[in-house]
């Protein structure tokens, strides 16, 4: 019985799709394999930086949160800094898991396991800390809505009540949305391994068999989660600025702040997926389906985004000029030349001007100058949120009340703390579960057929 | 949070036991001692004078200076825990300084000697008060009439009855103050023939000119004069001119219209150019022919042109007052200085009109009798010492030589409440009740006498030291025996006796209820009780010229004392520590000050420890440049350096007198004698002060508008459109009714529940004009509020939890460089200022509560919220700590508590100085100024117990009540009767950050600016 | 504990497996026309050629989508309002209840409940399907594609017969 080869997408060639789908489903269950010495040891380094943190919050707890930096009128820093930091990297990963799927772009396929499995950590990760950094963190739950005893319910004019809607929100849609499109490779998963994986896979697989009718109701609700997850994503750390926004502090006080925080979240996200992604389809060897196409993808976004923060950071001081506010004047000049100057220049040299190198094609498909500039980014877009709660706070109305602040050691073990806690649930996710979206790929890759065309898109 | 606060100490065994005690009278359980506990029985029958959550008050007299304040002190469950000033005693009218009230946490202290004790070897062994008092027995007939006593305490019962023992145990006692005012005295007796310190009527005074005075920092009678000088310079529809010639702007500089650094010594020369040109070369006896402005200009480096000016400006002006004298300008001629005074005002005919003879301080022997005992303890005269209510170890310039001498005396006794070094050099320890623990009265003035009785019982094993002398003279026998009163509140009772006027027991239950007896506040104008003539000046041999200093360092060293600790004697304190400096707005260290012109010629940065040298001592101390000091000088605060004196004081800084020369024969301590070097160490120390940035940025936080527009009753947008920089209106006629609509419509949308009904609206006015910088109101709010002091390194991280601040902005006269200082904007701006003199403005910050409040909505439970009366409150148990309250509070008046402070800042027995209507707040919450809302309810309940209206003045906050100008007054706004709602409408009165439209609830009223005379 | 599920049992039929897309959905068509209506096809991703063979109308997930949207959207004013309501709290001057700020909890819980409600469909609607047993193969979830027909044993025959001629690669009997 003859088999005429399958047609292909035009796009095919850069993805390089010519692996058949037995191809794809051996190449990424592959991945799942026994890991390397050198996995074990990163996620070792993970959990130790973990205990870090650990150790550091207890301490804060059982002392108060006078160890950290604080300096009045610096109420903010460190800590809300990062908390907005983990919440911006997680937003490039709905981007391109829910945004780029209803634009149908195809080469989201390949990354966007990766980048939603970031999100969810991301997103588990900057919820620690609104619990972190208030002064009585053993209460924080008294910021939800339940019948107290205080006869209290929340204020919901308050930013942070915002917050922990817009967050939880955020965390349950976003996992949930992984946990979904996992199902069917979990399923595939199933199918291949043997004797107590088998068992496990099974059972998390749901009773996944691919039927007509499965597939019927799963990819309408797919449809459905993407377009809500993609309202949800804009708005997430829209609420986020309006922390800052909406108080009168000169510095935040800011209409600008929504759009300027949601691009700059999309860009220390891709940033961090670069910073991800280049190591990891070397370690789990899919190099051919991961490829430099994604990669260049990436940095076209990675660009746009930062060109935007670009004309962001340039409207805010032309705004603080042009209003003639002297408060916001003085805020401004003071990011510039004041006592925080280095900090403020590396978050505009770091994201406006960085970015800015990816106009070339040779370094946006060069991977090693990709992963260095990643690395500018996540540092400069930690330094852009390190600059707008501390440098404005620390110069605001009452000139007397002026002070800076400095970072200490409860600082720093809690900024360690979250990238060892994130790292380690990315490393377990990435041996766990199919980090490359088998159906997706699939979907894209033509089932052969006995007759040439007839085949009809 | 009270859960975790020291109030919960007090366990309900405790309590019965204070309710024991107080059922006894007017003492009660000291917290801390359980061996008290076992004796006491709780009381059957309720004593009427104690009601359990409702304060007694006692009326007392304060001892903290020679002042002699009349104090209230309120007394909750048994326990001090506030002095106020009493309204009817003269000399304060109810107001009180930092000091006195700090007088508290001396009487918790817990550098208190607990028992008597003896020295063994290097230590001191406890031992009973039957052996103390035995071994002082045995003693004092063995030095068989070679006993002499230094004691501190101002005349009173207590004094005689210690000069009368002293005398019949053979010896004889000196009464000493370390900062007194023998030059004033010296002087008075040359130019009047009057062994006198005069008192001044600041209130009276039209024209005051001060040569180093410093009365606004604790000077003859601090709070009297305050309160004059507030009469006087304050604006009400007019105001005194203030001129000060000092080399230091000290707090009482910073608040004079206009300062002339003049050469350090050379302010008794000024003073008789002044003369000379009011009176002509004739005056005095012709002796003022030799001070020509011209000659004196050169002398004191200020040109001449500006003394003929003020001179002619003080003659006009009738009456007017020059003052002088004050330990930071006490050169070796402050007795030529304080007679040119003398003389300035009597050709100025304000002898018997603003200077008041007869009703001045009563000063004790001064330095020439400890300098005449110091002889004696040299000459192996004295064989036992009896140091009582002194420090002359710590007070004196070490080169003066006390200790040495001291240890040469062979049995020395210390009456020290606390182990200061005196103490710890002396044999016998005998520690005395506090003043708030023991029966004494005071005679700070002829025709005041004030009372002092036990208002708790006594915190430690301590007692009486008048009981201890009587009880040792009956163990003594001899010439003692005579001592034979059963008790010294006996013995103060019989001494009134005389006093009584009809039936003694009604008299004397009616003299301690007023706290003394003294002529009626309200009788006497402005000043004390003037029995004042007006004697006419001799012609006294003037020989002012330029002192001399010891040394031949570049700078002349000024110490001074420090507004709070004084002469060391607050430094056990930590209100008074953690307090800023009015002047410096430094905390918890010493420093030294060096003007900002020199600095930036050595190169020295603040906060960089220098080195200075005489030939007496070194000692090394971060350096402040300050715009207020002559370049040739070097100022540094008295009261640091402290080898003992308890854990707050202790090893705590260097002190400025090591570095000073021996007073030699001089009859005063000329504390500005040496010369220093100074040498860079590189090293550097960061700062613990409250200082962020001093300038103003042209934000208009702290307002003022020239005299003749405040004449005129312009408001301050008016004055500062005549001054041709007048702010342009952002909205329209049209955006302005919207918003107008829109905010009508959103107070509509407020009226629900508790809001739907009518309210007072609490509010607060502040006289910027009045207001002189001088911190009574933050220590009071200290004592009122249960706010913990938070030590010098989170002071460092800007952590001090002050719910009222007092902040000093610099006011460059120079525009240019005002500018320029915008520009930097930075954070030690003060050190840019040295080219004219910057004009100083206060002004106490507190929260605002704000109709509009930025920090209410933020919070998301509640914590912060506004009460249906108009405050702005704070649940601290709702409070989870998020702090985005205070960053969105644009007067950044919000605290937060970093550490557990309500565990650490009341060390044992301090804690039982805590208000219990106050919650002690835990760690993780904010706070804030509350208006003293438990006042406000206190009174409110009060009303509607008494079945009516709340009246305007029957209560205020604590800050309003203690302050000495009464630049603060509260109440309420919609009373259109209220004082404040008529203070608010004053055409000065202005809002703070008016643009953020937060709508405040504190109305300031401008400062008044003279301007320069021609 | 054993769970309340209905015992599964197992339907008899005819399990072919194909390797060409073409061949099964034709097979799929033909077994259609022939008036087979209990198919149940697998395949390892969603396929829209096999879904065009099957003809499904579009799934009623969005309904429950909807239906959850609005209700988020409704609980989020509903709470924040009669939750400030419940005890007036005067904030920073602002009304009690004040809209503006609500609208963004008003949002998030529509998106929340929307999305919970969709997943919910989800398990909803295949769980209907759950209750018997259809014979399967590991492969399904590789690289064929599995087609069930429900049949007696009398006709299983042709069946089988006709699913090799539309090109099954296989074809195995479920009893």
């Amino acid at each position: 019985m003859t088999t005429s080869a399958p047609e292909l997408p035009d796009f095919a060639p850069k993805l390089r799709l010519t692996q058949s789908h037995a191809d794809v489903t051996r190449d990424v269950v592959a991945t799942l394999q026994t890991p390397s010495r050198g996995y074990y040891m990163l996620l070792f380094g993970a959990v130790a930086l973990f205990l870090v943190g650990l150790l550091t919050f207890l301490v804060l707890v059982k002392d108060g949160l006078g160890h950290a930096g604080y300096n009045p009128p610096v109420m903010w820093s460190v800590y809300i800094t990062t908390f907005v930091f983990w919440v911006g990297i997680g937003h490039a990963g709905t981007l391109i898991s829910a945004i780029l799927f209803l634009f149908r772009s195809p080469w989201r396929t390949a990354v966007y396991r990766a980048t939603e499995a970031m999100t969810v950590f991301a997103v588990m990760t900057a919820g620690l800390f609104p619990i972190i950094h208030i002064g009585r963190q053993w209460i924080f739950y008294w910021l939800l809505p339940y019948p107290n005893a205080r006869y209290l319910w929340p204020n919901f004019k308050s930013p942070l009540i915002w917050d922990v809607f817009a967050i939880s929100t955020y965390l349950t849609v976003s996992t949930l949305f992984l946990i979904f499109g996992l199902i069917p490779d979990v399923a595939a998963v199933r199918d291949r391994v043997k004797g107590w994986r088998k068992f496990i896979y099974g059972q998390l697989s749901l009773g996944w068999q691919g039927t007509d009718t499965q597939w019927r109701h799963y990819s309408r609700a797919y449809l459905y989660m993407a377009a809500l997850a993609t309202p949800l994503v804009l708005s997430v750390h829209s609420v986020v600025s309006w922390d800052f926004a909406s108080s009168i502090v000169p510095g935040w006080h800011g209409t600008i702040f929504a759009p300027y925080f949601v691009a700059g979240a999309i860009y220390s996200g891709i940033g961090m997926v670069l910073t991800l992604l280049i190591p990891l389809r070397k370690a789990l060897r899919i190099e051919h389906m991961i490829t430099d196409y994604h990669f260049d993808n990436l940095s076209k976004l990675t660009l746009l985004t930062g060109t935007i923060l670009f004309y962001a950071y340039a409207m805010e001081y032309f705004v603080a000029w042009y209003s003639g506010n002297t408060f916001e004047q003085t805020t401004f000049f003071r990011r510039a030349f004041g006592p925080m100057w280095w900090a403020g220049w590396t978050m505009i040299i770091c994201n406006a001007f960085v970015s800015q190198l990816l106009w070339f094609r040779k370094i946006r498909t060069n991977l090693t100058s990709l992963f260095v500039i990643s690395i500018f980014i996540n540092i400069g877009m930690w330094f852009e949120r390190y600059v707008i709660i501390v440098s404005s706070l620390s110069n605001d109305y009452v000139p007397w009340a002026w002070d800076n602040m400095n970072p200490t050691w409860a600082d720093w073990g809690i900024l360690a703390g979250s990238f060892g806690w994130f790292g380690m649930y990315f490393l377990l996710f990435a041996r766990t579960f199919p980090i490359v979206a088998i159906q997706e790929i699939k979907e894209m890759i033509p089932m052969p057929r006995r007759r040439a065309g007839g085949g009809h898109h | 949070m009270a859960d975790e606060g020291p109030t919960q100490t007090l366990d309900r065994r405790k309590f019965l036991t204070v309710l024991g005690v107080t059922g006894g009278g007017a003492v009660a359980l000291s917290g801390c001692s359980t061996s008290k506990v076992e004796k006491l029985v709780p009381y059957l029958v309720q004593s009427e004078d104690q009601v359990p959550g409702v304060p007694t008050w006692y009326a007392s007299t304060c001892t903290e200076c020679a002042g002699g304040c009349g104090v209230h002190v309120k007394t909750r469950e048994g326990r001090a825990i506030k002095l106020e000033g009493n309204p009817d005693h003269p000399v304060n009218r109810g107001k009180l300084c930092s000091r006195g009230q700090a007088s508290l946490q001396g009487l918790y202290n817990p550098g208190r000697i607990k028992s008597p004790m003896l020295r063994s070897g290097d230590s001191f062994a406890e031992i009973s008060w039957d052996d103390a008092i035995a071994r002082l027995a045995t003693e004092v007939n063995k030095a068989a009439g070679r006993v002499a006593v230094l004691s501190g305490a101002g005349p009173g019962t207590f004094s005689d009855l210690l000069a009368d023992w002293t005398s019949a145990a053979g010896g004889t006692m000196v009464r000493w103050e370390p900062i007194g005012h023998e030059p004033i005295r010296a002087a008075s007796r040359a130019v009047f023939g009057i062994d006198e310190v005069p008192s001044h009527n600041f209130a009276d005074a039209r024209y005051i000119v001060s040569f180093g005075a410093d009365f606004l920092d604790g000077w003859l009678s601090p709070m009297e004069d305050q309160r004059g000088f507030a009469a006087s310079h304050g604006f009400d529809g007019d105001s005194a001119r203030f001129v000060s010639f000092s080399p230091r702007r000290d707090l009482t500089g910073l608040n004079a219209d206009e300062w002339h650094a003049v050469a350090p010594g050379s302010e008794a020369l000024v003073a008789l150019a002044m003369a000379n040109v009011i009176g002509g070369a004739g005056a005095a006896g012709g002796s003022l022919s030799a001070y020509t402005p011209e000659a004196v200009a050169a002398q004191a480096g200020i040109p001449a042109a500006s003394i003929v000016r003020v001179a002619r400006a003080f003659a006009a002006a009738r009456p007017s007052l020059a003052v002088a004298g004050g330990a930071g300008n006490q050169t070796r001629g402050a007795v030529e200085l304080a007679t040119a005074v003398h003389i300035l005002n009597s050709v100025a005919g304000n002898v018997g009109r603003t200077v008041l003879f007869g009703s001045g301080p009563t000063l004790g022997d001064g330095y020439e009798g400890l300098a005449r005992l110091m002889g004696a303890m040299d000459a192996n005269q004295v064989g036992l010492l009896l140091v009582h209510d002194a420090n002359p170890v710590y007070a004196l310039p070490k080169s003066a030589g006390f200790a040495q001498r001291l240890a040469k005396v062979p049995f020395k006794v210390c009456t020290s409440l606390y182990l200061d070094e005196t103490a710890a050099a002396c044999d016998l320890l005998l520690p005395n009740h506090h003043a708030l623990e023991r029966w004494d009265d005071a005679r700070p003035r002829p025709g005041v006498v004030g009372l002092m009785q036990p208002v708790m019982e006594p915190v430690f094993q301590t007692r009486h030291t008048g009981d201890v002398l009587l009880q040792a003279s009956q163990k003594a026998g001899g010439a003692l025996a005579r001592f034979s009163a059963p008790s010294y509140e006996t013995h103060l009772k019989d001494a009134w006796r005389s006093r009584a006027t009809g039936d003694f027991d009604t008299f004397w239950i009616e003299a301690l209820a007023r706290g003394g007896i003294y002529p009626d506040a309200s009788a006497d104008g402005g000043s004390a009780a003037a029995t004042a003539s007006a004697p006419a000046a001799g012609t006294p041999a003037l020989t002012a010229a330029l002192p001399a200093f010891d040394g031949d360092g570049e700078f002349v060293l000024a110490p001074y004392p420090h507004p709070f600790l004084h002469d060391g004697r607050g430094s056990n304190r930590p209100w008074l520590l953690e307090n800023p400096d009015p002047v410096t707005k430094l905390t918890w260290h010493s420093w030294i000050e060096l003007s900002t012109a020199t600095a930036e010629r050595l190169d020295i940065r603040r906060g960089e420890i220098v080195r200075l040298i005489s030939p007496h001592g070194e000692l090394e101390a971060p350096a402040f440049p300050y715009p207020g000091l002559h370049d040739d000088v070097i100022a540094a605060p008295l009261g640091f350096g402290h080898t003992q004196y308890g854990q707050f004081a202790k090893d705590r800084g260097t002190n400025p007198l090591d570095l000073v020369g021996p007073p030699g024969n001089a009859t005063f301590i000329p504390y500005v004698s040496t010369r220093v070097r100074l040498e860079k160490t590189g090293r550097f120390k960061e700062l613990a002060t409250t200082e962020g940035n001093p300038r103003q940025l042209g934000r208009g936080i702290a307002e003022a508008m020239p005299l003749d527009a405040a004449r005129r009753g312009l408001t301050v947008r008016q004055a500062y459109i005549e001054a041709g920089h007048g702010k342009h209106e952002i909205n329209t006629e049209l955006e302005m009714e919207a918003i107008q609509g829109w905010r009508d419509e959103t107070i509509e949308a407020r009226k629900l529940g508790n809001y739907a009904t009518e309210h007072p609206a609490w509010g607060m006015a502040i006289d910027l004009s009045r207001c002189t910088g001088c911190s009574a109101c933050v220590t009071a709010c200290y004592a009122e509020n249960n706010i913990p002091t938070v030590g010098e390194d989170d002071v460092i991280r800007g952590r001090e939890m002050t719910w009222i601040r007092i902040e000093r902005y610099w006011e460059d006269p120079a525009p240019a460089a005002h500018g320029a200082l915008d520009e930097a904007g930075g954070e030690h701006a003060a050190e840019g200022v040295t080219h004219g003199h910057p004009e100083a403005r206060f002004i106490p910050m507190l929260c605002q509560h704000c109709e509009n409040a930025p920090c209410e909505p933020v919070c998301p439970v509640y914590a912060a919220y506004h009460t249906a009366d108009g405050l702005n409150g704070q649940v601290y148990n709702r409070c989870v700590g998020t702090r985005y309250c205070s960053n969105n509070c644009p007067y950044k008046v919000r605290y937060f508590n970093w550490y557990k402070y309500n565990e650490r800042s009341w060390p044992e027995p301090l804690h039982l100085q805590l208000n219990p209507d106050v919650t002690v707040r835990g760690r993780g919450v904010m706070e804030k100024c509350t208006f003293c809302v438990q006042r406000i309810r206190g009174a409110q309940h009060q009303a509607r117990v008494e079945n009516r209206a709340l009246r305007d003045g029957e209560f205020t906050t604590a800050c309003a009540q203690a302050c000495p100008s009464d630049a603060i007054v509260f109440g309420d706004m919609r009373d259109p009767d209220s004082r404040v709602a008529q203070i608010r409408s004053n055409p000065r009165g202005y809002h703070v950050l008016e643009d953020t439209n937060v709508r405040p609830a504190v109305t300031y009223l401008a400062k008044v600016l003279h301007p320069a005379e021609a | 504990m054993r769970l309340p599920i209905p015992k599964r049992k197992t339907v008899p039929g005819v399990l072919a497996s194909f390797e060409h897309i073409d061949a099964a959905t034709d097979a799929i068509r033909d077994l259609r026309a022939r008036g087979h209506r209990d198919l149940t096809v697998y395949v390892s991703h969603p396929n829209h050629e096999i879904e065009d063979a099957m003809g499904h109308s579009s799934s009623p997930v969005r309904l429950f989508t909807l239906i959850g949207g609005l209700t988020g959207c409704a609980a989020g004013f509903g709470m924040t309002i009669w939750m400030s309501r419940d005890w007036p709290v005067l904030v920073g001057g602002k009304p009690i209840a004040s809209i503006p700020p609500y609208v963004v909890i008003a949002f998030e819980l529509t998106i929340l409940i929307g999305a919970l409600s969709t997943l919910f469909a989800v398990a909803l609607l295949s769980l209907l399907k759950a209750g018997r047993k259809i014979a399967y193969d590991p492969r399904f979830s590789d690289d064929r594609i599995g087609v069930f027909v429900a049949a007696r044993a009398g006709d299983a025959g042709a069946l089988e017969q006709s699913l090799r001629a539309a090109g099954a690669v296989e074809v195995t009997r479920a009893a």
